[in-house]
């Protein structure tokens, strides 16, 4: 779906939002055991095959990032015959020595923009799900509209505004657009809904603030979208290219596709090197995924009520 | 904190639930706090979303241009006149829609298969969810990068496959005016699917397992516990997977700009890139203003409609 | 809480402490606290911006680092590469709108014009120039004409880039077309261009000269174009009036695209081929010729065991004509001191002066103590072209013109629909006015 990344101020790509179907946590059925054995087979022919469609693409860059760049510019059939695999493309990134810094301001933005949109998104769905105010409704909506607004041109105000507050050229001015994720509200909201009132009782009756009812009730029944929404806005802040693209200008505060870009010609073609910065480009988001890729799937189905 | 074995069945039939928000024990004197939650995201919110937008309202009814400051001469409807009366305004559009129902049903429809194979086997779901997820977190640049490569005509991967099924390989898919976008949708549902396809893994791991067991007890083939008990227990989930599929369809920029620029000739471009053309190519915000609201009116009007077939829908079944 | 799937709150808070304490505890050390903080520049520091990626991009960091070497080491320049082509100029532009322009930057000669319209440029004058010993003789005439704008020098070309024709040497020997010298034999008319095309054709059983037309390639067909275009001697401009009338000839246009569709159908010339395969065909002998900017001379030097040279592209017509468009630097708008002032002039003098570097790239050096230098003659191929900058013919002044801008992508991806013979070239000339009106009529926004 996702097709914002260079978004400037809706970080998270759409389509983290049915957590609505995870909204009533329920014993977790790991797998069905009541398949009979042909459409098990059947099944894992079926998945196999694209499986492994959907692992090409990424396996041929990788197989092309480790070519020459002399050899990747005659074309795909040099490269899939080439068995002189070399780093060189890698190593240039390295002894340029700036990816470091890249990586750095990547990682800084994306982390605390996540944090950030969690907290106050959070919030601010905790609102509009559990207390009643005048204009609850009207601000649920004006929030919703909000997905719906084509960011590109707002890149101009925006640049005025930070312009303004003397925020330019700063890791803020990469995060503080990108907190008001209004996917993320949404997500949260939809979640929130879906978690029984009973268990708010119970904190009332003990004369808990709503504070500590979002913090000690809501939050811990919430790992699970927590989780999703924590990596959906660091894998599109991460990702983002257009904003810190206009609101940076020190070479050692640059993101990682803003930086990539530099060692990629407009011109001349190092296909090589190109599919390298690529890969270096998502490797962090690759590993993180490898180390959280149970809390992904599991932590959306993961239950706060058990015990 | 006790266990909560129903509320699966209350998923299940959400439209009957009364929102939970009204039976808040949380009630009374709320308006104060509401908005002291509310207000870290209100402020982030208004200063770079909603103050923004208004920014580029008002700029839509003058000749803002990029290189100068403040709004520019008065220009009343003129920009909205000439988006309406440009042709290649209404061709983006048009691409965007076709973008929209190209990728629509396959990223929900192969989601919803995957996940429900990968459920029933027995065996390496971590592959699996590595497969179709691993994609999602490449950034679009990437994503491009190798699916334009992938797209070379005639020595490409694309091009192989076609000629070991006999198909002479052409000018390639881009190439092709009726072609290229059909590409794009590809890498797209290449690149996005693995989001929906976790979604529906998570929701298909919620169905208690009882339900099938007691249906394979009464007889039922796997396809029909898949028709009968796991099809109309997502339903939530896939209402909310195409609305939200369709707003960022409608909202797509980045592969298109990456991989056909809106080619060949303009059989590709897309709403999005006719209006960041015009605000950063041709420095004329206002009337890149004025097409951003004209999207922006189209994108609502495509989440009422599809939201209010959705509601009839609804009440038929009930 | 029995089992710990997803995050947990502690977890989340433990985090969140580290993801904002780390950034606090590394503030003392750049660039982490220049980033939080944000930097104050020491003010003797000259900060320069470019667009440069790639082969182009290492060779203009060793120029850098050689202004660096004599200007007080690092900390006398701040060099930042911004390689995503438009939005560069809008963030030349927004910065300088917003007083925080750099003070030199680069900008294609084509672009430069619309950034002086929009007032984001400043004037440069000729004691500027002589405060660093340069004057207008200095430079090649064809970029420094093209450059001078109301009377004003609005930029400082650093070089020429044409379009020229690399040609696969194994394979135009077999098809005869390779002289005694070594090189491409004259081939300037359309008879004796068009047979040598059925000679390689014969020696490739395929096309005989490839030139990239899809996946998003509208430069090449528009650069293609404006060469064969303005070869003829009735060529009009194809605007006027900074973009405000149409004024091409049609003619010429229904000539030059119906050639060109000719050769398609002939098998010579490639109907549909993306950047990288175009070259790649006359990297692998599947063509004999390739037409594309000099700056593709570094991609082919990288292919292993490939004899290739380059040539002007042929004169099929009346007379020489290639497209062209030159890096220049420009001084954004800014408030600045004498000293400032002397200070880019003199970074400008020091780019210049190592130019050499900067031709080992293929482009053609615009300041003549190096382009006329021995060294520079010596340089091969470079050599072999290096009399095109003098023929140079720069896209049309106008408000939506120049490299990469919407005017070459309206009319480059008509040419190229022609190309793939999709369109005819009726049918692209109207899709083309179909186009261009809203941009005719609209009054510049500059």
């Amino acid at each position: 779906m996702s097709t914002t990344t260079t978004d400037p101020t809706n970080t998270l790509r759409t389509g983290g939002t049915s957590y609505v179907s995870a909204a009533a946590p329920a014993p977790t059925a790991a797998r069905i055991g009541t398949s009979n054995r042909t459409f098990q087979i059947v099944s894992a022919i079926v998945l196999i095959v694209f499986a492994i469609i959907w692992l090409i693409p990424s396996l041929f860059a990788l197989k092309t990032s480790l070519t020459s760049n002399g050899t990747a510019a005659i074309g795909a059939a040099s490269i899939l015959k080439d068995w002189n695999p070399t780093l060189h493309s890698y190593a240039s990134f390295f002894q340029a020595g700036d990816i470091w810094n890249w990586y750095i301001a990547s990682g800084i933005t994306s982390v605390v923009t996540a944090l950030l949109t969690v907290l106050f998104g959070s919030m601010a769905a905790f609102a509009l799900s559990r207390l009643r105010f005048r204009g609850r409704n009207a601000t649920y909506l004006l929030i919703i509209l909000g997905i719906m607004i084509p960011t590109q041109v707002l890149i101009v105000p925006i640049f005025q505004e930070l312009n303004a507050v003397s925020l330019l050229n700063t890791y803020w001015s990469v995060i503080f657009p990108q907190v008001p994720a209004v996917i993320a509200v949404f997500i949260f909201k939809q979640f929130f809904d879906g978690i029984p009132v009973d268990l708010e009782e119970a904190a009332r009756i003990d004369g808990a603030s709503r504070w500590r009812v979002y913090w000690n009730v809501i939050m811990p029944l919430s790992r699970p979208v927590l989780a999703a929404v924590t990596i959906l806005t660091f894998v599109g802040v991460w990702n983002n290219l257009l904003l810190p693209l206009f609101v940076l200008s020190n070479p050692n505060l640059m993101t990682i596709p803003v930086g990539l870009a530099t060692v990629q010609s407009s011109f001349g073609q190092r296909y090589a090197d190109i599919q390298s910065g690529a890969i270096l480009a998502a490797l962090p988001l690759v590993i993180l995924y490898l180390i959280f890729q149970r809390q992904i799937v599991e932590g959306v189905t993961g239950s706060g009520l058990k015990g | 904190m006790t266990t909560a074995a129903p509320p699966v069945i209350t998923r299940a039939q959400p439209r009957r639930a009364r929102p939970v928000s009204s039976r808040s024990p949380l009630r009374r004197g709320d308006t104060g706090p509401a908005w002291l939650f509310l207000g870290p995201f209100g402020v982030f919110y208004l200063a770079f979303l909603i103050g923004p937008t208004i920014f580029m309202i008002v700029a839509s009814f003058f000749n803002t241009s990029l290189v100068h400051t403040g709004l520019g001469s008065f220009a009343g409807v003129a920009n909205y006149a000439e988006m309406l009366t440009r042709s290649d305004f209404w061709s983006s559009l048009w691409h965007t829609l076709q973008f929209t129902i190209y990728t629509t049903p396959p990223l929900v429809i192969l989601a919803f298969v995957f996940a429900v194979l990968t459920n029933r086997v027995h065996r390496g779901q971590w592959f699996f969810r590595l497969a179709f997820f691993l994609p999602y977190v490449l950034p679009s640049a990437t994503i491009s990068l190798i699916w334009v490569f992938v797209f070379t005509p005639s020595t490409g991967l694309w091009a192989l496959v076609e000629s070991w099924f006999g198909i002479t390989p052409g000018n390639g898919v881009l190439a092709g005016p009726n072609t290229a976008m059909i590409g794009i949708a590809i890498a797209t549902v290449w690149w996005t699917l693995g989001f929906n396809f976790v979604l529906y893994l998570a929701g298909l791991q919620e169905i208690p397992r009882e339900l099938y067991e007691a249906a394979a007890v009464d007889g039922a083939s796997n396809w029909a516990q898949i028709r009968y008990i796991t099809l109309p227990l997502l339903t939530r989930t896939t209402t909310l997977v195409i609305l939200l599929q369709i707003i960022a369809s409608l909202k797509i920029f980045d592969q298109v700009y990456l991989m056909t620029s809106g080619g060949p000739g303009i059989s590709t471009q897309v709403s999005l890139q006719l209006i960041t053309g015009t605000a950063f190519t041709d420095d004329r915000v206002g009337a890149a203003s004025a097409a951003s609201v004209l999207l922006f009116i189209v994108i609502v009007a495509v989440a009422v409609v599809r939201q209010l077939l959705d509601r009839s829908a609804a009440r038929r079944e009930a | 809480m029995a089992t710990r799937t997803g995050l947990t709150r502690r977890g989340f808070l433990t985090a969140g402490l580290a993801g904002l304490t780390l950034p606090v505890l590394a503030a003392c050390s750049s660039p982490v606290g220049a980033g939080l903080a944000g930097s104050q520049l020491n003010p003797k520091t000259l900060v320069f911006w470019n667009l440069f990626g790639g082969g182009d991009g290492s060779r203009m960091q060793a120029m850098e680092a050689g202004y660096r070497k004599t200007n007080g080491g690092a900390s006398s320049l701040q060099a930042t590469t911004f390689a995503w082509g438009n939005p560069y100029y809008s963030k030349v532009t927004l910065a300088t709108v917003g007083h925080k322009p750099p003070d030199v930057a680069i900008s294609h000669l084509t672009r430069a014009k619309p950034l002086w319209d929009g007032g984001i440029l400043d004037p440069i004058t000729d004691d500027d120039l002589a405060s660093v010993g340069l004057q207008a003789s200095d430079f090649n005439s064809a970029p420094w004409k093209a450059q001078r704008t109301d009377g004003h020098n609005i930029a400082i070309p650093l070089d020429t880039h044409p379009i020229v024709m690399f040609y696969n040497v194994a394979v135009l020997t077999k098809a005869g077309l390779i002289g005694a010298n070594g090189q491409i034999v004259d081939l300037d008319s359309m008879d004796r261009f068009e047979s040598a095309l059925a000679e390689i054709s014969k020696v490739t059983k395929g096309p005989a000269i490839t030139s990239a037309n899809v996946a998003g390639e509208t430069a090449t067909p528009w650069r293609v174009f404006w060469t064969l275009y303005n070869q003829h001697s009735a060529a009009t401009p194809f605007l006027s009036d900074n973009g405000a009338k149409l004024t091409v000839d049609w003619d010429i246009w229904n000539d030059v695209t119906s050639r060109l569709q000719r050769w398609v159908k002939q098998g010579w010339l490639n109907s549909g081929l993306d950047y990288a395969t175009a070259q790649s065909y006359m990297f692998t002998g599947k063509a004999g010729m390739y037409l594309e900017g000099e700056w593709e001379l570094t991609t082919g030097q990288l292919v292993k065991g490939l004899d290739f040279d380059m040539a002007p592209i042929p004169t099929l017509y009346d007379r020489a004509a290639y497209q062209a468009d030159s890096h220049t630097f420009v001084l954004p708008k800014k408030d600045r001191t004498p000293e400032q002032r002397t200070q880019a002039m003199g970074f400008i003098k020091s780019m210049l002066e190592q130019s050499m570097t900067w031709a080992e790239g293929g482009h053609i050096p615009a300041y003549l103590p190096i382009a006329e230098s021995a060294a520079y003659a010596k340089l091969v191929p470079q050599a072999h072209y290096a009399s095109t900058a003098q023929h140079a013919v720069y896209d049309d002044p106008a408000w939506y013109g120049g490299s990469g801008s919407t005017f070459e992508g309206i009319v480059g991806a008509q040419l190229g629909l022609v190309q793939q013979g999709v369109s005819t070239p009726q049918q692209a000339r109207a899709s083309v006015e179909d186009q261009l009106k809203i941009y005719l009529d609209t009054p510049s926004p500059l």
